[in-house]
């Protein structure tokens, strides 16, 4: 096994409810891989089980060869691990300029970066002194992108990026997340099964709390049975 | 953000001004306010026909007693000012603010009194006792959450009320009649230095908005923002959001005694009234009414909290507790976010606007 990401059979309870019942994702270096399923049935809680903001009672989850399963979430997040959560998670109090600072895991980080965010989303580069709630929907899910991209993240949890945006620039969300894929592996949960099919190799399908299939995304594509079961209309 | 020139495209502007001119200029309206309000105490006396002398060799007048009013906003706008920060800034609901405040209050008293300690020993004592409380704020802090965080802090409160009020403890917090005859020291004293305390009180007052302003916009108090904001965001950008909130919460409660101590200094008495929750919703109804989270904002609402509750007692008596009300009401109806949040949020707006515009004419 030389998966970076390695989440082995979990158990979640939010409050008293059994939200997962056994979901085992790998994630191989370098790749993208796409959480599917129908709305409910527990991808964003895998995400957040893997960032311990919700965190699995039983089952492993290891990154890099180590467990983390268990530990404090800003622990998990220094390692390496960026979150983009879904809704336009901004920090709608600071400007955007800010958005990205507070991002740094060292000194610098932003400004080493800079060229390659504000090569993705040149549109931030004008905004850098707004505050987050005069963004667009579309410019906030940029924004939230581009923190993810600040510190240097080996893996990236991106959490419906498509949602609720307008076909072009759907379009520029998708080619910024395939240039990430270059630097960091990648964990998508995408509704959109045409953008989750363009964009990743690999997919798992999470269905009531429990993964049901996995495998490459080439071969879920033909296979119109599989898709019409877990995913209803493709 | 460190690097706002450099990011947003434009080049920087070689800067010929000094830095003090520049600061000056930014900070117009700040240096316009803290100007008349230094000014203000000579300006009264020229206009009572009291002599520059008389005013700095101490004569009673009207001058006198608006200094001693003054000096009492003062006082005020620095406990709502730190109770902002904790409230406002880092987001933590604390409903035990009083006692930080009584607690410097009540050991200035003490310690002078007696304990005879000299003014700089007490001044170090209660800048420990400040850190002390917040540890103590910090135990909990990490265990609850929201309302069950403002009960403890409550209750904290509660027992600390309870103790100063306590038959055993008379001989140094006398109780319910309040601790009196603390020994003015020389150096500092508000019945025959009334001017000086009245600068003192200023420049303290400046000095705090200030160094306050300072935290937040920096990179530690962004963090306490954005915790408060989202807290679960925060954590998943790596920061573990408790060591910033007990940040916050140290510096807010070591003004807050300081406060307290300046309190102590000034009123002939210390009344157990400071350390009771009536005095946590005192320092609430300021910060509302001048806008939360704005620092300024609560500074502003010190001053209208204290000056109102004067000046319409005199002029109104038995129905100035009525009319207060009222007003009160109808701040918070018309100005939601308090005199300073909503005169901020109107200007944003305004700004957005003419970028629109500006972007519009340049595209099209």
């Amino acid at each position: 096994m030389n998966n970076l990401l390695e989440v082995q059979d979990i158990h979640t309870f939010i409050g008293q409810f059994h939200i997962l019942e056994g979901v085992t994702v790998g994630a191989p270096e370098g790749g993208i891989v796409a959480l599917l399923g129908r709305n409910g049935a527990g991808k964003t809680t895998t995400l957040k089980s893997i960032l311990g903001l919700t965190p699995p009672s039983q089952g492993r989850v290891v990154f890099d060869g180590q467990e983390i399963q268990g530990r404090a979430s800003y622990d998990i997040a220094s390692l390496g691990i960026g979150y983009v959560p879904e809704h336009r998670a901004i920090f709608r109090d600071l400007s955007v300029g800010e958005n990205l600072k507070i991002a740094e895991r060292r000194r610098g980080d932003l400004e080493r970066k800079e060229e390659l965010i504000f090569g993705l989303f040149p549109d931030l580069k004008r905004l850098i002194k707004l505050p987050g709630t005069s963004l667009s929907g579309g410019q906030q899910q940029m924004l939230a992108v581009a923190r993810a991209l600040v510190p240097d993240n080996r893996l990236l949890l991106i959490d419906e990026p498509s949602e609720g945006l307008a076909p072009v620039i759907i379009e520029s969300m998708m080619e910024a997340i395939r240039q990430l894929s270059g630097d960091s592996t990648i964990l998508l949960v995408e509704q959109n099964f045409i953008v989750a099919s363009r964009l990743a190799e690999r997919y798992v399908i999470i269905e009531e709390g429990r993964s049901v299939k996995a495998g490459l995304m080439a071969d879920l594509v033909d296979d119109h049975e599989t898709i019409q079961r877990y995913l209803g209309a493709a | 953000m460190t690097t706002p020139s450099r990011s947003d495209g434009r080049a920087v502007r070689p800067e010929k001004r000094s830095f003090i001119a520049r600061w000056l200029a930014d900070n117009g309206l700040l240096t316009a306010i803290v100007l008349a309000l230094a000014l203000l105490p000579f300006a009264l006396a020229l206009i009572n026909g009291q002599s520059i002398a008389s005013l700095v060799v101490n004569e009673s007048g009207s001058a006198k007693f608006i200094q001693g009013l003054l000096i009492e906003v003062y006082i005020l706008a620095v406990f709502a000012i730190s109770y902002d920060l904790v409230l406002g800034v880092a987001g933590l609901l604390s409903f035990g603010h009083a006692m930080f405040f009584a607690v410097g209050a009540y050991l200035t008293g003490i310690l002078l009194k007696n304990f005879g300690w000299p003014l700089w020993m007490t001044l170090l004592a209660v800048i420990g006792a400040g850190v002390l409380q917040a540890l103590l704020f910090g135990v909990v802090l990490p265990r609850v959450q929201g309302i069950t965080f403002a009960l403890v802090t409550l209750g904290f409160a509660a027992v600390f009320d309870i103790m100063i009020k306590s038959r055993e403890l008379a001989a140094w917090t006398g109780a319910d009649v309040g601790l009196q005859g603390i020994p003015r020291p020389d150096l500092l004293n508000p019945n025959t230095q009334r001017l000086r305390f009245y600068f003192v009180a200023l420049a303290f007052a400046v000095a705090v908005y200030l160094f306050y302003r300072r935290f937040v916009n920096s990179p530690t108090g962004r963090v306490c923002v954005a915790s408060r904001e989202n807290p679960d965001r925060a954590k998943m950008l790596g920061y573990n959001i408790f060591y910033f909130q007990l940040a916050a919460l140290t510096i807010a409660s070591i003004t807050a005694a300081l406060a307290g101590m300046l309190n102590a200094l000034y009123k002939p008495i210390v009344s157990p009234e400071i350390a009771s929750l009536g005095f946590t919703v005192d320092g609430l109804l300021m910060v509302l009414i001048g806008g939360i989270g704005t620092l300024s904002g609560a500074m502003v609402g010190a001053g209208v909290f204290r000056l109102m509750d004067f000046y319409f007692a005199k002029w109104f008596g038995e129905n100035a507790s009525f009319l207060i009300g009222v007003i009160y009401v109808a701040i918070v109806l018309f100005l939601p976010y308090g005199i300073v949040g909503t005169w901020q949020r109107r200007s944003i707006s305004r700004r957005k606007g003419w970028r629109r515009l500006l972007w519009f004419t340049r595209e099209s």
